[in-house]
């Protein structure tokens, strides 16, 4: 039987049935109803993806389905994966999102659009023409505009983030439109098949182009410098379950399609074009953590971190296409693996951590990780869930991100020795790039526990937070076993998604095997992330055990915990998430280039007794400044310009199509 | 910048005072514990500031105390002995007391000027408390107002013994 067809008809199925729900349904039974169903959509579609994995494959033709395109489907491995990543978020984000929408988001067109934002996430990677895709594509980024602007009546910051989301994702959707067209005009006709077998036949010219669009509107989907504006703004601003999709599947789509265009429809490439990537993807790394460090806001903080990770995702995409231009497949497959595995990884924390953080926002309406702390005694299983996804992101052992990373810099590293100038000075950057990353990846993650979780809180809000409903609850633990269970044995998907590497890169040989110890291929080195952390778990232990033992001796005494002789010490003396950045941001002062201002007001009487100090710091987005800000005055300009030729009048509208028409004519006249 | 720094340490070579002969009659039980190095938790109770300078060229490159054994410390959790100046204010007698309790046993309380031994020119005050032995026990007193580095120095000596 064939299990890929069976997952995706019970995908459709339970998908469309569940939109039904969403309006039919009255509102208390809504959100359950609307979250099993969307549940089991997302379960479907995990049962579809490893199938495909494991080597089944299925295709559907349906010239008549969509008027001129058509719709053509196939699930192949590299689609398969994506397709389980997707289905694995949407099941664990709609069960989280039973409880989380009955305060947030409960209303009919919220709870109706989810299970079809869902369905369209499970067929972007199965689509296998330009029109289906592209159709997929759209309905894919309308159907999350809808559920960003969920709360738009109640912030208005949401209106906000939904126009800069639809407008940035728009401008992506004509990259891409203009990308796939350019191709399409040099192939038989539009399915992909066609498109490979005319990829031969492109100047390296119109391949450069396409490929530059295509990463160009791809890029800007999954976040990537210097397209990565909407998502820190359009994650905060969403519904988390939302958040969580977008973050953690959604921005995949992206990968997947340079994957896609860049591999399989264009069959490789130039060398230059995986160095743009590779670049990219370091950049993004980079700048991401760096402005995930220093932001004070928790979901936020979350988004930047997405483009830090799809940066890792790229260096490794990138590292990937430029082993298998040199001809390298074998160490092409492994980079290519630790790109897929960290996009597995990425999901699964990024879930994790988006989830608890919906969490506190739903216990204590604040994002501002300044008014949390001391969450700990309310809400242990959120804290618990934040810091696991906490470790999980930090890229050290035993923590998940760790085993992807370690396999990217092992490639990359390993790279080196056959390598031209070029790729010889970019890999040792990459490797210095990723070095970095996870470096501050360790700090700004700290800071998101520690101040927000540990301590003390900070305002009543957070001393009275209470734990959350079950089903919340629930959302949380499915992501976190998938963070241990990838975190500890990665072995369990790595032979599926060694596979798909494989493929992708063209050669047999397995990158990575082994279940317990992974051991690279044609490489030597091997990790067995397993035993490294019971020897971990061992160690502290141990530590703890000869601690307890040592103070046991003179036996330990009360003292008053010191406090400068003054005290008592208040929540205010805390550390801060912004005094907790600020070491940090004054070692990349010349890169974040933080805005400060002091303001003294004195006492009339003396210049000498002050009054008031007011003190404000911001951290504007630099590359958003620089890139962004020019774009939009010139639009604004060009638009009072063009306020002048519409004065209002019919008159001169039909002289406009008048001059216009005849003009076409004489065009027409001439050119023949 | 540093090189400029080199160039005048080099230039100036050494400005410390020969040492003088080592005292033979140590401050209380606790020096023997101590074994020859004391870390110093300041307080300044009340003084006008003159203890402080003081104190300040005793740790500086003439006197340098540390040669015998004895070093400053940002916190009393880290100290053997405390170095109290000033009489002790209302406003400070709390906090005294607390650094007091906070300091590890074994510890040693210094009493540095006139004011600290017996309120000095501050006595009568009415932001006075006391002495600082109405506060906390005091184990070595120097007197002087304010007291010459050396005989901060010799003090400390006492407790390092060295
Ligand atoms: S002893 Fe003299 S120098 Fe020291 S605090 Fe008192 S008044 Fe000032």
């Amino acid at each position: 039987m064939n299990l890929v067809a069976l997952g995706l008809g019970a995908a459709a199925g339970a998908g469309v049935a569940s939109a039904l729900m969403g309006l039919l349904v009255p509102r208390p039974a809504r959100a359950a109803a609307v979250g099993l169903g969307s549940a089991v959509t997302g379960a479907a579609g995990v049962l579809a993806g490893i199938a495909a994995m494991t080597g089944q494959t299925w295709s559907m033709a349906a010239p008549e389905l969509l008027p001129i395109a058509g719709v053509f489907l196939e699930v192949d491995a590299l689609g398969g994966l994506f397709l389980a990543v997707a289905g694995a978020v949407a099941a664990v984000a709609a069960i989280y999102g039973i409880g989380y929408s009955r305060h947030h988001a409960d209303g009919r067109a919220p709870q109706a659009v989810l299970p079809l934002f869902v369905l369209t996430l499970l067929i972007v990677p199965i689509a296998a023409s330009v029109g289906t895709f592209l159709v997929c594509w759209e309905l894919m980024a309308l159907t999350s505009l809808l559920l960003v602007l969920t709360e738009h009546r109640r912030r208005a910051q949401v209106g906000e983030a939904g126009r800069w989301y639809a407008i940035m994702t728009h401008l992506g959707f004509m990259a891409i439109l203009i990308g796939l067209l350019v191709f399409t005009a040099q192939a038989a006709d539009d399915t992909f098949p066609a498109l490979r077998a005319a990829a031969a036949t492109l100047s390296p010219a119109v391949a450069g182009l396409v490929f530059l669009m295509i990463l160009v509107g791809f890029g800007s989907k999954a976040g990537v410098l210097p397209l990565h504006a909407w998502l820190p703004r359009a994650h905060p601003e969403a519904p988390s379950h939302v958040s969580a999709l977008m973050s953690a599947a959604m921005v995949n789509a992206g990968v997947y399609g340079i994957v896609r265009v860049g591999f399989d429809l264009l069959g490789g490439g130039a060398r230059w074009w995986w160095l743009v990537v590779l670049l990219l993807g370091a950049l993004s790394a980079v700048y991401g953590i760096l402005q995930a460090a220093m932001s004070t806001d928790v979901k936020r903080l979350l988004g930047y971190s997405t483009t830090e990770n799809m940066g890792l995702v790229l260096v490794g995409v990138g590292a990937s296409g430029l082993f298998a231009s040199a001809g390298n497949t074998v160490l092409a497959a492994l980079a290519m693996a630790a790109a897929l595995l960290h996009v597995c990884n990425h999901a699964a924390f990024k879930t994790l951590l988006f989830l608890a953080a919906g969490s506190v926002l739903h216990a204590t309406g604040s994002r501002d990780l300044d008014a949390l702390g001391g969450l700990r005694r309310g809400m242990p299983a959120t804290t618990a869930a934040f810091g696991l996804g906490a470790l999980a992101a930090s890229a050290l052992p035993p923590g998940t991100a760790f085993v992807s990373e370690w396999l990217l810099l092992q490639s990359l590293i390993q790279g080196l020795p056959n390598a031209g100038i070029a790729t010889s000075i970019v890999l040792p950057v990459a490797v210095a790039a990723v070095a970095l990353t996870a470096g501050l990846a360790v700090a700004t993650f700290v800071k998101a526990f520690g101040v927000g979780f540990l301590a003390r809180p900070r305002s009543d809000a957070a001393a009275n937070a209470a734990e959350s409903p079950a089903t919340m609850l629930a959302g949380m633990g499915l992501a976190g076993v998938a963070c241990v269970a990838l975190a500890l044995v990665p072995g369990l998907a790595l032979p599926l998604i060694g596979r798909v590497a494989g493929g992708i890169a063209g050669t047999q040989t397995a990158p990575a095997t082994g279940a317990l110890t992974i051991e690279l291929a044609e490489v030597t080195g091997t990790l067995s992330p397993f035993l490294l952390t019971v020897a971990l778990l061992a160690a502290a232990v141990l530590v703890v055990v000869a601690l307890r033992v040592a103070a046991a001796r003179p036996r330990r005494q009360e003292a008053r915990l010191w406090d400068c002789g003054a005290g008592p010490m208040s929540a205010r003396m805390e550390y801060t998430a912004t005094s907790f950045a600020e070491p940090l941001q004054r070692v990349f002062d010349n890169v974040v280039q933080p805005v400060q201002d002091v303001d003294v007001t004195h006492y009339q009487e003396s210049r000498y007794l002050v009054q008031a100090v007011e003190y404000r710091r911001q951290i504007p987005d630099r590359i958003e400044r620089r890139f962004y800000e020019p774009v939009l005055l010139a639009v604004a300009r060009w638009g009072r310009a063009g306020r002048r030729l519409a004065t209002g009048s019919v008159h001169r509208y039909l002289g406009y199509g008048f001059y216009t028409l005849c003009a076409l004519l004489i065009a027409l006249v001439v050119m023949r | 910048m540093v090189l400029s720094l080199w160039r005048k340490i080099r230039r100036t070579g050494r400005v410390a005072e020969p040492a003088p002969p080592p005292p033979d009659a140590a401050a209380g039980p606790a020096v023997a514990e101590l074994a020859g190095s004391v870390q110093i938790r300041h307080v300044d109770a009340g003084s006008c500031n003159g203890c402080e300078v003081e104190i300040g060229s005793a740790f500086g490159p003439v006197y340098d105390a540390e040669r015998y054994g004895a070093r400053l410390v940002a916190a009393p959790r880290h100290a053997d002995a405390l170095l109290v100046t000033g009489p002790v204010t209302r406003n400070m007698a709390v906090a005294l007391r607390r650094t007091y309790e906070a300091t590890p046993e074994p510890k040693v309380v210094v009493a540095v000027g006139d004011c600290a031994r017996d309120c000095g020119v501050f006595a009568g005050s009415y932001g006075v408390a006391g002495a600082v032995r109405d506060v906390v026990p005091v184990d070595v007193e120097i007197s002087g107002c304010p007291p010459r580095p050396e005989a901060i120095v010799a003090a400390l000596r006492s407790l390092t013994g060295r």
